[in-house]
């Protein structure tokens, strides 16, 4: 089983990322279970969505502590609090304009930067970078395939979707040489 | 497990939405409802049907959780089918009516998102909003995932309606409410088989100059209790009936006690609700390593099964009970219930109450695993032991 947790602000669209993930999976005939935590979550403070993908019916109701692939919106969250939700060979992708060696890592997780609010700004979806990670996150992770997860953005984003697969597609792109998939 | 095979019928809903999609297969006629988190998706979900004209039921949404059941009752007693749902503080500003809609014998069902009450204030799953109303005469069901929330729905029209009795269907807070899964949307036709319209005896407003619960002598009030007896006592074959045909129209079947695992185990869990989903996972690692481990699932907490829980658990040597609540000054109450259904069998299990998962704490697997190792040789104690 692959299980993954999300770490964005309230308002970044980690929650919908989450979703947009588990639907491209499940479309891949995958079994997915996503839940996010709730209750005082608001704009800006720190939103979680957790996702298990199996090739059989998921049974466990349990936060997830030992995750094989962290997805974090937003590096002033990167802490050991939230590397340590992963394995010690974590896959950990970033949402960062800095270098890998810059952001400081935990065990032997393997933290892969993306400047998502770059690849944002050139396909003209502002500070909205969700789906940009989400293109980052599935190249780095193996699956699903990139036409599956556009698919997914698309029918799903409630404006802007051409710029929103475009945004995906270009992480996809720049992600897919610098890593080799886990799970 | 009911769980779904891989088909083209599944969707991915949260345990919520598939609630709001079990209400619409049912086809209630009114619905009374007030937003509460974290139930508001089940009402949201059904306002959005019927935007779309998908689902005709008269939604009512009054000032209060106490408005929203003293119009159920009303809407039952007149023969129409009722549904409402809601959680925690919502759940307890209702509990004076709860007793009237029981006495009332309205059938109707209520789906209840299981969250901690205030104080202090939280969202977390914790079944004492529901079990604290064990006493109000409403049969309770607890689902483990989002396919039984929807499955047990339908089927809880059909025991509501056969017994005259109301029925509380209860899953927990985000574990289940709010976590998106495959769930098979059973189709209209399978639905509308499997759940007619059956005439009342009784019904306001059909002309007959009836009243509905005027006052009685003390003779007279105590015969209705009476009658609610026999109601409960043929609630465990309703739901076993229900569940069996149930099997044969979706293939998943749903009974008032699930045995998992059972056979020759020496140590059997014995929970409710989402807890059986990391309970089934723990009793495999368990036996994996050589320790004979089994869950008792208990699906129908009332009325509850107690010969069949009996049977189950006579001869077991060792039972853990796992409750997601805490009664203060007693411990957990299927601990307490278990064991008053347990004294004087011949040969009852070391039974051992463990308070885990009380406020939403998380319990993962290996937590429960380790129970097993620590308690299955060691003597029971009357007290509760909070699991960390």
């Amino acid at each position: 089983m692959l299980e993954i947790v999300i770490l964005g602000r309230g308002g970044q669209g980690a929650q919908t990322a989450g979703n947009q993930l588990a639907q491209a999976l499940f479309a891949k005939g995958y079994f997915v279970q996503t839940f996010s935590t709730y209750g005082g979550a608001r704009r800006g403070t720190p939103v979680t969505s957790s996702l298990r993908v199996a090739t059989r019916p998921i049974r466990q109701r349990c936060n997830i502590t030992q995750a094989s692939a962290l997805l974090c919106f937003d590096d002033s969250l990167l802490d050991e609090t939230f590397l340590r939700q992963g394995k010690d060979d974590a896959l950990v992708v970033v949402n960062s304009a800095r270098p890998s060696e810059a952001l400081g890592g935990l065990g032997n997780r393997r933290i892969i930067p993306v400047d998502g609010k770059a690849v944002a700004r050139r396909n003209n979806m502002g500070k909205v970078v969700n789906s940009a990670l989400l293109g980052a996150f599935a190249a780095c992770l193996g699956k699903p395939d990139l036409d599956t997860m556009c698919q997914i953005i698309e029918a799903t984003a409630p404006v802007k979707k051409q710029e929103n697969v475009a945004a995906c597609r270009e992480a996809f792109g720049l992600l897919t040489q610098a890593s080799e998939g886990v799970g | 497990m009911n769980a779904p095979a891989f088909n083209e019928n599944l969707h991915l809903l949260n345990g919520n939405h598939a609630v709001a999609w079990g209400v619409r297969l049912a086809k209630p006629d009114v619905a009374p409802l007030y937003p509460i988190t974290p139930q508001t998706p089940i009402l949201e979900k059904l306002i959005d049907f019927q935007s779309k004209n998908e689902f005709d039921a008269e939604l009512l949404t009054p000032e209060s959780e106490h408005s929203a059941m003293a119009a159920a009752i009303a809407a039952s007693a007149t023969g129409a089918r009722v549904f409402t749902a809601t959680s925690s503080q919502g759940l307890l500003l209702m509990h004076e009516l709860l007793h009237y809609a029981s006495g009332a014998r309205t059938p109707m069902v209520l789906f209840n998102v299981n969250r901690t009450p205030g104080a202090p204030w939280g969202f977390w799953p914790d079944q004492i909003d529901s079990l604290s109303q064990r006493d109000t005469g409403w049969i309770q069901f607890y689902s483990e995932n989002p396919q039984e929330s929807l499955d047990t729905v339908i089927q809880a029209f059909r025991i509501s309606e056969a017994a005259n009795l109301p029925v509380m269907i209860n899953h927990d807070a985000f574990y289940v409410s709010h976590s998106i899964e495959p769930v098979n949307l059973p189709s209209a036709e399978v639905v509308d088989g499997f759940l007619p319209r059956i005439p009342r005896e009784f019904q306001l407003g059909d002309d007959s100059g009836r009243s509905l619960g005027a006052p009685l002598d003390q003779a007279g009030w105590n015969l209705t209790r009476q009658d609610m007896d026999v109601a409960m006592q043929g609630v465990e074959r309703l739901t076993a009936a229900a569940g069996g045909d149930w099997a044969k129209l979706t293939g998943r079947p749903a009974a008032p006690l699930e045995l998992y695992r059972c056979e020759d185990a020496e140590v059997v869990f014995v929970t409710m609700g989402s807890m059986c989903g990391n309970a089934r996972e723990a009793v495999d690692r368990l036996r994996e390593n050589g320790i004979a481990a089994g869950l008792l699932k208990v699906r129908l907490f009332r009325p509850l099964p107690a010969e069949a829980l009996r049977e189950a658990l006579a001869g077991v040597p060792c039972a853990i009970v796992l409750d997601r609540n805490y009664s203060p000054g007693t411990g957990g109450v299927l601990h307490q219930e278990l064991k008053a259904v347990l004294f004087g069998i011949e040969t009852p299990p070391r039974l051992h109450g463990m308070l885990a998962g009380v406020g939403g704490v998380n319990v993962p697997v290996e937590t429960i695993e380790k129970l097993a190792a620590e308690y299955r040789n060691a003597a029971p104690s009357a007290q509760p032991i909070w699991v960390e």
